[in-house]
C-alpha cells in the first residue's frame, strides 16, 4: 500500500488548515516533529516537505464505533484490513467493539488484542470491552481488570440494552472502574422487526421495528446516566426524538451522542429495493428523522459522527432483507458521503463536520486530542475536497464490500492520513518531496 | 439511649461506649457473679443466626438469667405469629430483656413500643447490629491497649455497605470512639447517597493503605451479589483483588477485622484469616463479655464489682 515515511520531522506546506478547536481556517504550514505538532505558521521549511497546495488539512478523524471482526470473523475484517480501511477514510483513532467471537469480556482477550493491535494496526486502535459477560445483559464483566488489561471503554453494542435494573448496576460499576459506557439503545421487547416500521416496510411486507424501540431505550439509558453519574455515550442515534432526549439530558448527565453517516444521508426508502444490503441496525429511518438527526448534529446536541463500520461477508448480505445481516461498511466513505450530501447540501458547515469527525470525538477520547494545537499528537487528515470518485469494491481497502454507497459518485476524498507524524495512508503521489 | 434499650448506635456518645467496654472488661475478668440472677432473658430470632444467638445465650446463662429461646424453627415464629404478638407474649411471660433478630430494619424499635422489657437489637435487616459494633470496639480496644488508644486511628470499612447492618452500627460507633473512617466499595455496593456518612470513599484496599488505614474492616459479600438477577459484583477474582485483604497488605502493623462468617479467598485471603494481624478470633471471643455487659446494663442489674 502506501509508502511509509519515518521522518522524525516534516513540514506540510500550503495546506488549507481547518481546525475549529484552535480557530484555524487558512492556508498555512504545519511542522511535525517527533510525532507531535511543533509549529503552525506561514513560510515554514524543512528537510522533508509535503506540498499540500489545494488540499485541506484537518485534525485526524476519530471513529468511536467500529467492528473489525477480530477475533472470530477474520474473513470479514482483520485488524490489518480494518485499520487500512480506517486510514483510507482519514481516521487516525478507532474504537473496536466487543461483539466478536469470543466476545471481548475477559482481561486475557483484551491483552491478546492489545498485542495484535500493536503489531497490525496502522491507526490508533482502542478496545471496547463488553459491559456484561457474553453481551448477555446479566453478569457484569471484570471492568477493573479489563481496564488494567488495556480496555478503553465498555459496551454491549450489537445487542440491545440490558433491563433497566441490570443496566443501572452496569453504569455504576463502570463509573467505579473509571470506564466510559457506549450504549446501543434498543429495547428488544419492541424491536421485533428487521427494518424501520414505516411506509416502505408496510408496502413491502417486511416486519418493522418501531422507532420506540430506540427511543424508549434511549430515555431509560439517559435517566440512568443522570442518576448514576456514569460517563455515557449514546451511539448511532437515528431518530429525531432520541436526539431531543439527548438534548434534554445534556445538562443533567455526563452524556454525549453520535449519529452515523448513513443515518444522516440515507432513508428507509431503500427498503423498497428489498435488498439485503440495506439492512442495518438501528434501521434507516424516514426523512423527518434523517433531517432531525442532521439538525441535532449541526446544533451540537449530537456531539459527533461515528461510522458503526460493520463489514459482512457477501453471503450474509446477498440475501432477502429479512435474512441479511445488519450493518454497513463505514470508514472509507464517511467523510466523502457527509461532505457530498450534507455539507454541499447546505445542512452543515464544513467546520462543523470537522468538529464532529475530529475535534469532538478526539476530546471525548482524550483531553487535549482532536486538535492541531502545538504539542498535540500529529494525527492529521489531508483531504482533496474537489476529487470525485465512485464507490466500488475496487476502491475500498476493507476486506468486505457491503457499502450502501456502492455505485454512487461522491465528492471529496482523503488523500493522506498521518498518525503520530507518520504518513500511514498516502495518495499524495508526487506531492511529497525531500529537499536537498 | 444505651441505659435500657439497645436499638441503634446512630447518635451514640463516647462515654456510653466507654461504659459498655469497661463493663465488658469487668465481665471478662470474671469479677461479676451472676448479676442477672432472677432475671428472664428472651431470645427471639426471626432470622437464622449461629454466633450471635449462641453468644447471647451463653452470656445470659453465665450471668445467671433464665433464658427463653424462640427461633424460627419449631416456635410460634415459624407458625407465622406477628412480631408484635410474639413480643407481647414474651412481655406477659415476664421477660426482663428481649434479644431480637429480625429480617427487617426497624423491627426492634417497633418491638420496644410493645413491651416493658428492655429490647436488645441483635440485628435487624440492613438496619443495625449494635452488639456487633460494641464487641468490635472491645476487641480493637484490647488489641491497641485500651479504649482511649482508639482515638485517631484510621479504619477503612470495605465491602457491601449497602446491605450491611454491621456497617450501619460500626460507622457511628467507631466515629464516636474518635476514629477516622473511610469506606472502600464499588458504587454498586453503596447507597445512592454514598455520602450519607460523610466519609471518604476509596477505590480499593490498596487505596485504603495509601490513605493510612490502621485497620481494615471487611464485610461479608453475599453470593447473590454476583449471581442474583441484577449482579453488583463481576467475580470473586475482581472483588478479592480490589476489595479483599491479601497477605501483601499485611505491613506496618495493619489490623484486619471481619464480623464473620468469613468467605475465605473473597474478603480475606485464606492465609490471613488466622494470621496474627487478624482480630477475627478475638472479635468472636469478645462477644460473650460484651453481650454480658449489654444484658447487665439493659436489665438494670446491679453490677458492683464483687469484692
Amino acid at each position: 500500500m502506501s509508502r511509509a515515511v519515518n521522518a522524525s520531522e516534516f513540514v506540510i506546506r500550503n495546506a488549507h488548515v481547518l481546525d475549529p478547536s484552535s480557530d484555524l481556517d487558512r492556508i498555512t504550514d504545519v511542522r511535525l516533529t517527533e510525532g507531535r505538532i511543533a509549529e503552525v505558521g506561514d513560510g515554514l521549511r524543512g528537510g522533508r516537505e509535503l506540498d499540500a497546495d489545494g488540499l485541506h488539512l484537518f485534525p485526524g478523524f476519530v471513529d468511536v464505533h467500529a467492528h473489525w471482526r477480530t477475533p472470530g470473523r477474520e474473513d470479514e475484517e482483520t485488524i490489518e484490513s480494518g485499520s487500512a480501511a480506517a486510514a483510507a477514510g482519514g481516521f487516525t483513532s478507532v474504537v473496536m467493539m466487543p461483539n466478536t467471537d469470543p466476545v471481548v469480556d475477559k482481561p486475557v482477550i483484551v491483552s491478546g488484542l492489545m498485542r495484535r493491535i500493536e503489531q497490525e494496526s496502522r491507526v490508533r486502535a482502542y478496545i471496547s470491552a463488553a459491559l456484561h459477560a457474553g453481551l448477555e445483559g446479566k453478569r457484569l464483566t471484570e471492568m477493573r481488570l479489563l481496564k488494567e488489561a488495556g480496555a478503553f471503554c465498555v459496551s454491549d453494542d450489537g445487542l440491545g440494552t440490558a433491563s433497566a435494573g441490570v443496566l443501572r448496576n452496569g453504569m455504576l460499576y463502570a463509573r467505579t472502574a473509571g470506564l466510559p459506557v457506549i450504549l446501543h439503545c434498543e429495547d428488544h421487547t419492541l424491536a421485533t422487526g428487521v427494518v424501520h416500521d414505516g411506509v416502505a416496510a408496510a408496502l413491502a411486507g417486511i416486519p418493522g421495528s418501531p422507532a420506540s424501540a430506540e427511543d424508549a431505550a434511549t430515555a431509560t439509558a439517559l435517566i440512568l446516566a443522570a442518576e448514576t453519574g456514569a460517563k455515557v455515550h449514546i451511539t448511532h442515534v437515528s431518530t429525531a426524538l432520541s436526539a431531543a432526549l439527548v438534548a434534554f439530558f445534556k445538562s443533567r448527565a455526563d452524556v454525549t451522542g453520535d449519529t452515523t453517516p448513513h443515518h444522516l444521508t440515507l432513508t428507509d426508502d431503500l427498503v423498497s429495493t428489498l435488498e439485503g444490503m440495506y439492512r442495518v441496525n438501528p434501521p434507516l429511518r424516514p426523512d423527518d428523522d434523517r433531517r432531525g438527526v442532521g439538525e441535532a448534529l449541526r446544533d451540537g446536541v449530537l456531539d459527533f459522527v461515528a461510522t458503526d463500520h460493520a463489514p459482512h461477508a457477501s453471503e450474509e448480505k446477498e440475501l432477502p432483507i429479512e435474512e441479511a445481516a445488519p450493518g454497513f461498511l463505514g470508514h472509507e466513505t464517511a467523510f466523502a458521503a457527509l461532505y457530498s450530501e450534507i455539507v454541499l447540501g447546505g445542512v452543515l458547515p464544513l467546520s462543523r463536520l470537522v468538529e464532529a469527525m475530529s475535534c469532538a470525538p478526539g476530546r471525548w477520547m482524550s483531553e487535549g486530542a482532536g486538535t492541531i494545537g502545538v504539542g498535540a499528537s500529529a494525527d492529521l487528515t489531508l483531504v482533496d475536497l474537489s476529487e470525485e470518485w465512485t464507490v466500488g469494491r475496487e476502491s475500498l481497502l476493507s476486506q468486505s464490500a457491503n457499502s450502501p454507497y456502492t455505485g454512487r459518485k461522491l465528492t471529496s476524498r482523503v488523500v493522506g492520513t498521518i498518525v503520530g507524524g507518520e504518513l500511514i495512508h498516502d495518495r499524495t503521489g508526487a506531492r511529497f518531496g525531500v529537499r536537498a | 439511649m444505651l441505659s435500657r434499650d439497645f436499638l441503634t448506635l446512630e447518635g451514640v456518645g463516647r462515654e456510653e461506649l466507654r461504659e459498655v467496654i469497661s463493663l465488658a472488661r469487668t465481665h471478662a475478668d470474671g469479677r461479676l457473679s451472676h448479676p442477672l440472677d432472677g432475671k428472664t432473658v428472651c431470645l427471639a430470632f426471626f432470622e437464622s443466626s449461629t454466633r450471635t444467638a449462641v453468644s447471647f445465650d451463653l452470656a445470659a446463662r453465665r450471668c445467671g438469667a433464665d433464658v427463653i429461646s424462640l427461633s424460627e424453627k419449631g416456635s410460634s415464629i415459624s407458625k407465622g405469629e406477628s412480631l408484635i404478638d410474639t413480643v407481647v407474649t414474651l412481655d406477659r411471660l415476664g421477660a426482663d430483656a428481649l434479644v431480637l433478630r429480625h429480617p427487617a430494619a426497624g423491627a426492634s424499635m417497633l418491638a420496644a413500643r410493645h413491651t416493658e422489657a428492655a429490647v436488645i437489637n441483635a440485628g435487624d435487616g440492613c438496619g443495625q447490629h449494635p452488639t456487633q459494633a460494641l464487641l468490635d470496639l472491645y476487641a480493637l480496644s484490647e488489641a491497641v491497649g485500651g479504649f482511649d488508644e482508639l482515638e485517631g486511628r484510621r479504619v477503612a470499612i470495605a465491602g457491601d455497605i449497602l446491605h450491611s447492618r454491621v456497617a450501619r452500627s460500626v460507622i457511628p460507633a467507631f466515629r464516636a470512639a474518635g476514629m477516622d473512617l473511610a469506606i472502600v466499595a464499588p458504587l454498586t455496593l453503596l447507597p445512592q447517597e454514598a455520602d450519607a456518612w460523610g466519609v471518604p470513599i476509596l477505590d480499593s484496599v490498596d487505596g485504603a493503605l495509601e490513605w493510612g488505614a490502621d485497620v481494615v474492616y471487611l464485610l461479608r459479600l453475599q453470593n447473590e451479589r454476583m449471581n442474583g438477577r441484577s449482579p453488583r459484583v463481576p467475580s470473586v477474582g475482581e472483588y478479592a483483588r480490589f476489595y479483599g485483604v491479601a497477605r501483601r497488605h499485611l505491613r506496618d502493623g495493619l489490623l484486619v477485622m471481619h464480623p464473620g462468617p468469613v468467605n475465605r479467598g473473597v474478603e480475606i485471603a485464606g492465609d490471613v484469616v488466622l494470621d496474627g494481624a487478624s482480630l477475627v478470633p478475638g472479635q468472636v471471643a469478645a462477644g460473650i463479655a460484651v453481650r454480658s455487659a449489654v444484658l447487665t446494663l439493659a436489665t438494670g442489674a446491679t453490677h458492683e464489682v464483687a469484692a
